[in-house]
């Protein structure tokens, strides 16, 4: 009896081209084609208006004519080559810091053991696809060749800081370093080296040197003292240099527009950090005293919305400190600022310490670590991972936030609008036109943010078993 | 064998942990008292300088200036009925864009996970538009584009929209304001509601005794006909031996047709900042939710296939109900924060507390107090709005062993 | 639980000491490396029946030591508070410049007080913030349209100049509506600007005269004017000078006509303010804005002002020639300086509010000898 073999028949490829996507996709059952046909008018007359603002009715020339306002704000136009120094500057921190921290992905996934992935040059551009475009809309908008110069800049200096991933492994530190004091140089270049800038840094540099020489080969307590040796001698070359080359510039009181809604977020970010650690290893804490201070500016700052602390750094903070010292409104701004985010960041921060497993901890107890040891080679890094994203949240919320600013009379990229509507020509005309390009700058810089935040919890979650 | 002894002295003093303890706290609490005290005295000293007092005096003072759309309100009248009318503001529309925002969000939460390519993609294309954007600018630009730029015609030109066969009018439209039909008390007001208290009460006793009913017997307790049968017969019999102390009131336009006279008045500075809020909040509330329908185990859902349950039945028996378990405490979270964004409302006009306080110190009154009050109203509204929420989340959650 | 009580008990003691011997004079010493270099100095108490509540002597002032006229001349610049968004007074233009009518008298106290009409630091403000800038030292002058009242000069802590421009308060609406008096707009609902006099005063004329309203309050103009225009409030009400500003944008741009109403119903006299206790800065800024008007008077411009040649005692003594100094601590010269680099008062005006519609001519603006309020003293 001749056995009859089951062939298994042939795989067929999905029959059908787009009519089945969208009978399946718009049209599978009764009520889904009803949300489609409701749907489908009211996209259309949305696109229809959409693009009549956009291309036929829209007074665009408020915003060509204002570029440079919204740019820059009121920033003096003889000290511009600062800002374009700048941008090539943070273009080069940029690419030294995304060569160093793509090399060192590279490595750990080598010792992991799992497959690299190389980040191409595309990859790049999907992610970050939607500041580029606005980069483009601004080149669009601009009516002089400076724009283009700049963007040139930018990109052979961030080509020049991406050579950073040829640095040996032993010297990866410097590569942080260097993209740390970039972005600091940056700042100076704009804002002059008179004043307490030294003191930033000196401690940048401090903390590189800590960090760049090791001596392994010396024990114990030694080592720890050559280190904080190198540190101190790195700060002491930075506050000579800086004695010596008296660079003035041009203060952040004198700053708007995006330029300085993007740097009052740094700024704001930055200083926030530390302070909400601080805050959240003091909530957790087994000094009482300590827990109730911390617990009570958490929920006190968290209760109240952010424009109140800005009219208390307002109205209030300049008599809390004595006469002849007045800090400027964006001090005031930026501080209420750091410490109305300081308490979100020790929220997060102390979620992310509760999910540690107890375990982890017990085991550091049991190999006989002290508390500072525990917490910061294995406690720390743990929970830091794990809360990332939230903090990119948090971080993307202040940077929505510094829009707030335009209520205290600062004229951050929001509040350029009141200056630009005081003109004569613009005074009664083409508000939705500004209105949308503000909307539209926050938009690509936020969502690019929150498309990286998402990344990286894919990417964390990923590399956990 | 012996063991050793254990050591009886203590460490030198600044050695020993337990000194270190006590001493460290004491030293954090005295360190933070003097800066505090520094701060504080300095402001003691320059208000004294500058002639400023410290108290809460201003409080009773006239306010001297009108509250938009508040036609009651007398400008004589002292500042805490100020306060209380900012306050009153705040929660209206808070409640409203909570309410909003609630609503919005469970839909676009949904509509993200639907099969409808088009609906998925609009939910999708929504929650990264808004949640990207500041607060502040989705307020000004709702109120641009549905009442400043938008179809409406100013108020002396208003749409009525009459209700068919009476002469009344049944809803004004205009970009300033929009009048509903409210309720006027024809006198008995009073006793009306006691009635309505006591047919809530008649109607929680009903629920319990069917819901008991149904324990102990088994029969089906139809509890919510049994309660809104009690309910609304008290209701209509009070309402009709009371003589009806509460009628419709319709809208209608004054004689110069500069206000709403009569019905409720929605105002646009309420609607641009409740509509707006709940917009921008929604868009985070779809994204807990859909984060929360994700993370219930895909086996409930398969499951409920199993079972042939309709989608809906899906999402109303077995996905919701544990979803809203894991997405309450964010909820909350995004209700605090609804809140305090209506601290925006100045850019609107909309007279909530913020707006008042700028106005107020705007005009002459102490800084340091109002700024004060202002956050003491806050913190209060957080501190309602989390008791209420965390007693909602106890009650969802699972009770584990 | 013992270690915990003691903790308690140390802290409260703590607390306890530190309640009743608080000192804070002994923290409000200033540091010299910040913003202003003065030395700290002992210094008398500032205005004699002030209650300070707590002990101690008042921080030290720059009015009071060497004064805000020292410490500007060491620091090379005047912190001018402005306001960046009202047309005519102060605006920024697309380079980021500010222009202005109040901006020129900055430039002028610059001009006399340090010789450069450059060395001027403008500092937006709100109309909340703008006495607590003035109080806590933020600004020197306070140039912002900025109404001259009893309040102000007493409780909040400012000292008023001359008046530079007289200004009342004024209510428009659409020509077409054909509306001409504050009757006319019993139930109206009418926009203002949040945080001015403007709306108190709004307040309190419709009040005394039994008209019902409904303000609907604005944070800035960029929001009301939309507002106004779509018809959401039928009435403005603002300063005249800014009525007649909008009037002119909104029908250049192809709007409807505008009616000003003919009532103004209040005072509104906008000058210069500074700080309360430091006379020798009060004056040299009064003096500043008073060279515009007395250059004006003698008929000196800013082209003339470098070629007179006559024999006038009165001018001459203007123009600081033959070393006349009155004692002010300024430069003797430095009336020519202010009229050469901003010119005078009648330039100034043309520049930036005749282009918003303002006339000069006829207005209490006016020179005294052609009926209008423009007087300075004597410059003897």
């Amino acid at each position: 009896m001749t056995a009859s073999t089951l062939e298994p028949s042939p795989v067929q490829a999905p029959v059908g081209g787009p009519l089945t996507w969208v009978r399946s996709r718009l049209f599978p059952n009764l009520r889904s084609s009803i949300l489609t046909v409701l749907l489908t008018p009211l996209l259309a007359y949305a696109l229809y208006r959409a693009v009549l603002f956009f291309f036929v009715n829209g007074r665009w020339d408020v915003v060509t004519r204002n570029l440079t306002l919204f740019m820059q704000g009121t920033y003096p136009r003889d000290q511009q080559w600062r800002i374009v120094t700048q941008i090539i500057v943070l273009a080069f921190a940029f690419g030294v810091g995304a060569a160093t921290s793509a090399a060192s992905q590279v490595d750990a996934a080598r010792e992991a053991g799992l497959p690299v992935v190389k980040q191409g040059f595309l990859s790049v551009l999907k992610r970050f696809w939607s500041v580029i475009a606005f980069v483009l809309l601004l080149l669009y908008f601009a009516n002089t060749a400076t724009p283009w110069l700049v963007m040139g800049g930018a990109i052979a200096a961030f080509a020049l800081g991406s050579l950073a991933r040829f640095i040996p492994r032993r010297f990866r530190s410097v590569g942080w370093t260097l993209s740390v004091l970039a972005l600091v140089a940056a700042f100076q270049v704009v804002a002059g080296t008179v004043g307490y800038s030294w003191m930033i840094t000196a401690v940048v540099l401090a903390a590189g040197a800590w960090s760049a020489f090791k001596f392994e080969g010396v024990e114990g307590r030694r080592a720890v003292v050559y280190r904080g040796l190198a540190a101190v001698a790195a700060a002491v070359v930075t506050y000579l240099v800086y004695m010596q080359l008296v660079f003035p510039g041009v203060g952040w009181d004198h700053w708007s527009g995006l330029h300085l809604t993007l740097w009052v977020s740094a700024f704001a970010i930055v200083l926030s950090f530390p302070l909400g650690l601080i805050l959240a290893l003091a909530r957790r804490s087994s000094f009482p005293v300590l827990r109730w201070l911390a617990t009570g500016y958490i929920e006190l700052i968290r209760g109240v919305p952010l424009i109140t602390l800005l009219f208390m750094g307002q109205y209030i903070l300049g008599f809390m400190l004595p006469q002849g010292t007045d800090p400027s409104s964006i001090t005031r701004a930026i501080t209420a600022m750091a410490l109305f985010t300081a308490a979100y960041v020790a929220e997060i921060v102390r979620g992310g310490l509760q999910s540690i497993p107890h375990g982890q901890t017990e085991a550091a107890l049991a190999l006989g670590l002290p508390t500072g040891k525990m917490m910061r080679m294995i406690i720390l890094p743990q929970a830091l991972r794990a809360v990332i994203p939230a903090l990119v949240g948090q971080f993307i919320s202040i940077f929505k936030d510094s829009s707030l600013l335009e209520i205290i009379a600062i004229d951050e990229f929001l509040g350029v609008r009141s200056l630009v509507h005081a003109q004569a020509d613009f005074r009664v005309v083409a508000h939705a036109e500004t209105l949308v390009f503000v909307a539209i700058g926050y938009w690509a810089f936020a969502y690019a943010m929150s498309r990286e935040s998402q990344r990286l919890e894919v990417r964390l979650r990923a590399g956990r078993k | 064998m012996t063991t050793p002894e254990p050591s009886t002295s203590r460490p030198p003093l600044w050695r020993d942990v337990r000194v270190l303890r006590v001493a460290g706290q004491v030293a954090a609490v005295v360190v933070v008292f003097l800066i505090l005290q520094w701060l504080i005295g300095n402001l003691v000293t320059n208000y004294g300088r500058l002639n400023i007092s410290f108290d809460f005096g201003f409080l009773n003072q006239p306010t001297q200036f009108q509250i938009a759309n508040h036609p009651q309100f007398n400008p004589r009248s002292p500042v805490w009925r100020m306060v209380l009318v900012g306050v009153k503001n705040t929660a209206l529309a808070g409640v409203f864009g909570i309410a909003l925002a609630g609503v919005l969000g469970l839909i676009i939460g949904i509509g993200r996970l639907s099969q409808n390519w088009l609906a998925a993609k609009l939910s999708a294309a929504y929650v990264e538009f808004f949640r990207n954007i500041p607060p502040l600018v989705v307020i000004v630009f709702f109120a641009f584009a549905v009442f400043l730029y938008g179809p409406l015609p100013n108020l002396r030109q208003a749409i009525e929209i009459p209700l068919f066969g009476t002469g009344r009018t049944a809803l004004i439209l205009s970009n300033a304001e929009w009048g509903v039909p409210g309720m006027r008390s024809t006198g008995n007001l009073l006793a009306f509601g006691v009635s309505a208290l006591v047919a809530v009460v008649a109607a929680a006793v009903v629920w319990r005794w069917r819901t008991r009913l149904n324990e102990r017997s088994g029969e089906p307790h139809h509890r919510v006909l049994w309660s809104l049968g009690v309910l609304l017969a008290i209701l209509v019999v009070s309402y009709v031996a009371l003589g009806g102390p509460l009628v419709i009131d319709w809208p209608q336009l004054s004689e110069n047709r500069r206000r709403i006279a009569s019905g409720f008045s929605i105002n646009s500075g309420f609607m641009s900042v409740a509509g707006a809020l709940g917009l921008y909040t929604a868009s985070h509330v779809a994204e807990i939710i859909r984060g929360s329908i994700l993370a219930v185990p895909w086996g409930q859902t398969e499951a409920s296939f199993a079972l042939a349950l309709t989608n809906f039945q899906r999402y109303r028996f077995v996905v919701l109900p544990q979803a809203m378990r894991i997405a309450v405490p964010p909820l909350i979270n995004q209700a605090l924060n609804l809140i305090k964004n209506t601290s925006l409302a100045a850019a609107v006009g909309y007279a909530e507390i913020t707006t008042l306080t700028q106005t107020s110190i705007g005009n002459g009154r102490p800084a340091v107090q109002s700024v004060v009050i202002l956050m003491v109203v806050y913190l209060g509204f957080s501190l309602l709005v989390s008791l209420i929420l965390n007693i909602v989340n106890r009650r969802l959650q699972l009770v584990t062993r | 639980m013992q270690r915990k009580l003691l903790a308690l008990l140390t802290v409260l003691a703590v607390m306890a000491v530190a309640c009743t011997t608080g000192d804070p004079s002994a923290d409000t010493v200033p540091a010299t490396d910040t913003g202003t270099e003065t030395t700290p100095a002992e210094t008398t108490p500032d205005t004699g029946d002030t209650e300070t509540t707590g002990t101690t002597e008042p921080a030290v002032l720059p009015q009071d030591e060497g004064g805000i006229l020292a410490a500007v001349q060491d620091r090379g610049q005047v912190r001018c508070g402005v306001n960046d968004v009202l047309p005519g007074f102060g605006i920024v233009d697309e380079n980021g410049e500010y222009s202005g009518f109040d901006i020129d008298f900055c430039r002028a106290v610059a001009a006399g007080v340090l010789g450069d009409p450059e060395a001027v630091e403008f500092v937006p403000l709100t109309a909340e913030a703008r006495f607590t800038a003035l109080q806590g030292g933020e600004i020197d002058v306070l140039i912002r349209n900025t109404t001259w009242t009893a309040t102000r000069d007493g409780q909040e802590g400012a000292t008023f100049l001359h008046t530079t421009f007289y200004d009342g308060q004024g209510m428009m609406v659409p020509a077409s509506t054909g509306f001409t008096t504050l009757e006319d707009l019993a139930d109206a609902t009418i926009c203002v600007l949040q945080g001015t006099t403007t709306e108190l005063n709004l307040t309190a004329v419709f009040n005394a005269r039994g008209i019902p309203f409904n303000p609907m309050t604005h944070a800035d103009n960029e929001t009301l004017q939309p507002a106004y225009e779509s018809g959401q409030c039928e009435a403005w009400t603002s300063d005249v000078s800014q009525l007649t500003a909008f009037k002119a944008s909104i029908e250049e741009a192809g709007g409807e006509e505008q009616y000003i109403m003919a009532e103004v119903f209040s005072k509104e006299p906008l000058g210069p303010a500074v700080p309360d206790g430091d006379s020798a800065w009060a004056q040299a800024v009064d003096w500043s804005v008073l060279a515009t008007i007395t250059a004006w008077e003698f008929g000196l411009t800013s082209e003339n002002i470098g070629s007179y040649d006559g024999d006038d005692p009165n001018i001459l003594n203007f123009l600081g020639a033959d070393g006349f100094d009155p004692g002010l601590g300024l430069d003797p010269e430095f009336n020519v300086r202010i009229i050469e680099s901003v010119g005078n008062y009648q330039e100034i005006f043309e520049r930036h509010l005749a282009p918003i519609g303002l006339e000069l001519e006829g207005s209490p603006n006016d020179l005294w000898t052609n009926g209008g309020l423009m007087y300075s003293p004597p410059y003897r």
